[in-house]
């Protein structure tokens, strides 16, 4: 019970903490490869403070309860996804239900966008929703891999089964759908090569271009949340989760197991999201068809192939 | 009991045909008078059932009876509840157009008709009210005319051809066992040879899968919700096709029982298990073909078709969980499809288009429509604490556990695509910029968004607390042999997992509550028109920025190829071979008693020769 609520009080805090520090954490990573300084690591911080002292443009309610449902359903993710040892909700639903949580953020933008009235958002919502369908037919057929293979819907007990066994994906034949979830990360993130519906320098940042003020703040927390929720669904259906190769649960003091798991998970979280900037740092943006041919193409069939054996096996 | 409800509902459709003719006012009054006392009825009828009785005796050798049990009250109640919100919306939707009169006769014949069908204890009964529903379907199809009536001839040419397969079936089994009571029907067929079991099977698929528009049954369906009345569309697509599935349920569930149903195979393919593939067929197509459409009713008929592959893919399936998400999804789909074909039906009562590259911007002008639309779409897709997810959740779950990723990926598919066809239909109808042209239009009409605001409630209450529903269908599925869910209000516990909406709704409630005072400390925020940020306040011309034309573009550029509908090019094709072949065929009467008396005196040669010939005669 106790547990229960410290994990209730302290995922989406932490969650929101991590998704911050990535935000910062890009433009850093970037900067120096590209020979720059660049800002500080708590520069978006910063700047969400200040868009909070900032007036703002506002076109009716519906794009204000757009923004607030967005950013409430990315952090109702967390209380249903597990952070290290910290599932607060997670036993309701499992999977599923976290599948369809994540769906609540991008509605909230696409309602709220589409108030605003502005073409550029209404072609990065169309772009978006547009790449949602086309990374999720691999996620779709990863996710449906895990489950078969550890025969649950529960993420808790995927990660419970990581412990005793070997990381998924380093785990035969789950290493197939990993490979594929792997290669269609940087889609789920919105990073390039597939940053098409963000695209500064076509469509103005897209679903954001005419948000200001707290709306902006908000939506930059949601955009720093959702990388999060992709790269912890990797790490808790491939990489383990909080497991270190049975290093931290052999410990007694259970308190400190969860605050090591945490610290554990957080840093295979930026280990993979530290992969992710190298690659959007060397690629070029690709189109809308590209990009859907391309995630309809390998990474589909991959992890296609993987469910066969799955299946099969 | 059972007679007196469709006396009402009958009796009262002719006389307020005959009401009508006199007062319009009155007729309205008693149109809505009757469904009101019809939906009471059956509610009283809920504490009463199980309950039979013969309006005929022995006809045949068998009696003609009524019945209800809680399966079929599922039904009843559904059809009730849709039928009058239906009437009511009819209010203003059909209101200074011509024939009303003839309309509500129609419209109350097929609410009658369905309700019959539901309360028919026998094939005999359900078969008249089949034909009774089918032909006043295709009347009112085709009320609009023009583009409606061929519409309405492609779907009449299908069911024709539908109750020739389920008047066979019928005649085969009177033939075989000399009767047609369903409460006689199960101990006969418990003793029939599989091959016998799988053509009557085959043949009630055909008559009933045809109103489900199972593929490839589904050609009809399109034009058909798209031309018909707004209020109509929602009967026709909320519960009218679903009569094919409870037609399905009663012969499969009912008939053969689930034992013999599951156990029907001939080594490799089940029976059952071919049926769940063509349901899985059913989701995925249609919702591909959905995402291209650019009428808004069209695109929602596509959509049915897709969602009652789900009802297919779980009532097929053949699991305790699947069979109750897929009655329960029955249900939801009823709810949810209702509200978008008549918040549908109210922008093309104020606009008089459903073109979704043509309208845009309406949040402002109707709001009622708009969030109800919203709360409807959410149901469509599943989101959490909307009915649709339930349902979704108990097949895929069922799906996945026992080993059938394969089907999963296909409902999954059919989920994530109606996200994109349903943000198009919000988008396209009620965000972006509002044309020029929709600046004056009007809220809705009360009488159409009474209907709206309750359907809304419903999809709500039944996210919120699916145990109302379940439980009602659990009894259902367990009086048929599956094993018993343990529902709560909540949701369901079972022992591979469960899932409750309370954990759900309390997250929710408090993270929105937290964020929304965080937003509201933020600085204040200034209302601006919707061209004030975009363009900086520099005019700009109107109309120019609406990007609701080919919403997907770059996907349909992708997907059209691929996504013609080969099976409607091939009933055409036939269709079109027919009408040559006849007309080669009518060239044969020339008109001119000289050509018949030739064709005669050949005849009479021919014969006359063949007997000479070979001495037959």
């Amino acid at each position: 019970m106790v547990m229960k609520i410290v994990g209730i009080i302290f995922s989406p805090v932490i969650a929101l903490i991590a998704g911050i520090l990535m935000l910062g954490m890009t433009r850093k990573v970037m900067a120096r490869i590209q020979w720059r300084y660049g800002p500080p690591l708590l520069q978006p911080v910063i700047d969400i403070i200040k868009l909070f002292y900032q007036k703002s443009p506002s076109h009716g309610v519906t794009f204000g309860a757009g923004v607030i449902i967005s950013i409430a359903g990315a952090i109702v993710v967390f209380l249903f996804l597990p952070i290290g040892g910290l599932a607060p909700l997670s036993e309701g639903g499992g999977c599923l239900l976290i599948m369809y949580l994540m769906l609540v953020a991008p509605l909230g933008v696409a309602l709220s966008g589409g108030e605003g009235a502005n073409p550029y958002v209404s072609i990065g919502i169309s772009r978006k929703l547009i790449l949602g369908f086309a990374y999720e037919v691999t996620l779709i057929l990863t996710f449906l891999a895990v489950m078969t293979q550890y025969g649950t819907i529960s993420i808790v007990k995927v990660v419970e089964m990581q412990q005793t066994g070997r990381w998924s994906l380093f785990s035969w034949p789950l290493v197939i759908p990993g490979i594929a979830y792997l290669l269609i990360l940087p889609a789920i993130l919105g990073m390039r090569p597939f940053d098409v519906v963000s695209a500064p320098q076509e469509i103005s940042s897209g679903p954001n271009a005419e948000y200001g003020g707290k709306y902006l703040g908000l939506m930059t927390l949601e955009s720093g949340l959702s990388e999060f929720i992709g790269i912890a669904l990797f790490v808790n259906l491939f990489l383990g989760g909080p497991n270190l190769w049975g290093a931290i649960s052999s410990l007694q003091n259970s308190g400190l197991v969860v605050f090591l798991g945490v610290i554990v998970f957080l840093v295979k979280v930026f280990l993979v999201y530290f992969i992710n900037i190298l690659v959007q740092a060397v690629l070029p943006r690709v189109r809308v068809e590209q990009a859907v041919k391309y995630l309809w193409t390998w990474p589909a069939f991959i992890a296609l192939v993987g469910l066969i054996i799955v299946w099969a096996g | 009991m059972l007679a007196v409800i469709l006396i009402v509902a009958f009796g009262g459709a002719i006389i307020s045909y005959l009401v009508g003719r006199k007062s319009s006012e009155l007729r309205n009054i008693l149109t809505q008078g009757i469904w009101i006392a019809i939906v009471g009825l059956i509610s009283y009828a809920h504490f009463i059932m199980p309950v039979s009785s013969v309006y005929y005796p022995d006809f045949l050798g068998f009696d003609l009876a009524l019945r209800i049990d809680s399966f079929s009250w599922l039904f009843a109640i559904t059809i009730a509840g849709l039928g009058t919100l239906a009437i009511i919306f009819s209010l203003s939707y059909i209101k200074g157009r011509e024939r009303e009169n003839f309309y509500y006769l129609l419209l109350l014949l097929v609410s009658g008709g369905m309700m019959g069908i539901v309360l028919s204890g026998d094939l005999v009964s359900l078969y008249i009210f089949w034909e009774i529903m089918s032909w006043s379907t295709f009347l009112l199809i085709s009320y609009s005319r023009g583009k409606a009536l061929a519409a309405g001839l492609r779907y009449i040419i299908m069911s024709v051809i539908g109750s020739g397969a389920m008047l066979v079936a019928m005649l085969s089994l009177y033939a075989n066992y000399g009767t047609l009571h369903f409460s006689e029907l199960p101990s006969s067929l418990a003793t029939a040879s599989p091959t016998y079991l799988i053509f009557i099977f085959l043949l009630f698929l055909t008559g009933f899968g045809i109103k489900n528009a199972i593929l490839p049954f589904h050609t009809w369906l399109p034009p058909a919700h798209s031309e018909a009345p707004a209020p109509f569309s929602a009967l026709l697509s909320g519960v009218l096709i679903k009569m094919g599935t409870y037609g399905l349920i009663v012969v499969f569930y009912f008939f053969a029982g689930a034992k013999l149903f599951l156990s029907l195979s001939n080594g490799i393919w089940s029976f059952h298990y071919i049926l769940c593939a063509l349901g899985a067929v059913t989701i995925v197509i249609p919702t591909f073909i959905a995402i291209l459409q650019n009428d808004a009713k069209r695109l929602l008929a596509w959509s049915t078709v897709g969602q009652a592959g789900y009802i297919i893919l779980g009532l097929t399936f053949g699991t305790g969980l699947a069979f109750v998400g897929g009655l329960f999804h029955f249900l939801n789909h009823a709810l949810f499809k209702a509200l978008l074909f008549l918040a549908i039906g109210a922008v093309e009562y104020r606009t008089s288009t459903r073109d979704l590259n043509s309208l845009g911007g309406l949040i402002k002008r109707m709001p009622v429509v708009f969030v109800a639309t919203v709360i409807g779409i959410g149901g469509l897709i599943g989101v959490p604490l909307t009915n649709g997810f339930f349902s979704k959740w108990l097949m895929y779950k069922t799906l996945i556990l026992e080993g059938n990723p394969f089907l999963a990926f296909a409902a999954f598919i059919g989920t994530w695509g109606a996200i994109l066809y349903s943000y198009k239909l919000i988008h396209n109808v009620f965000l972006g910029q509002l044309p020029e042209k929709y600046k004056q239009v009007k809220k809705a009409p009360l009488s159409m968004q009474f209907p709206l605001v309750i359907l809304s409630t419903a999809i709500l209450v039944f996210g919120i607390f699916p145990g109302i529903a379940i439980n009602q269908i659990n009894n259902i599925s367990t009086a048929l042999g599956f094993s018993p869910l343990d529902v709560s209000l909540w949701g369901v516990v079972s022992d591979t997992g469960m899932v409750n909406t309370l954990n759900i709704l309390v997250a929710f409630l408090i993270v929105i509550a937290i964020v929304w005072y965080i937003f509201r400390s933020g600085a204040e925020s200034t209302r601006v028109s919707q061209a004030d940020s975009y363009t900086a306040g520099a005019p700009v011309p109107q109309g120019k920025y609406n990007y609701t034309v080919d919403f997907y573009n770059p996907l349909e550029r992708m997907m059209r190829p691929y996504l013609r509908d080969r099976i409607d090019d091939l009933y055409s094709g036939i269709a079109e071979f027919v009408k040559q072949l006849s007309n080669k065929t009518r060239k044969v009467f020339t008109g001119y008693v000289g050509t018949y008396v030739a064709y005669i005196l050949t005849l009479l040669a021919v014969i006359i020769m063949i007997q000479l010939g070979w001495n037959i005669w």
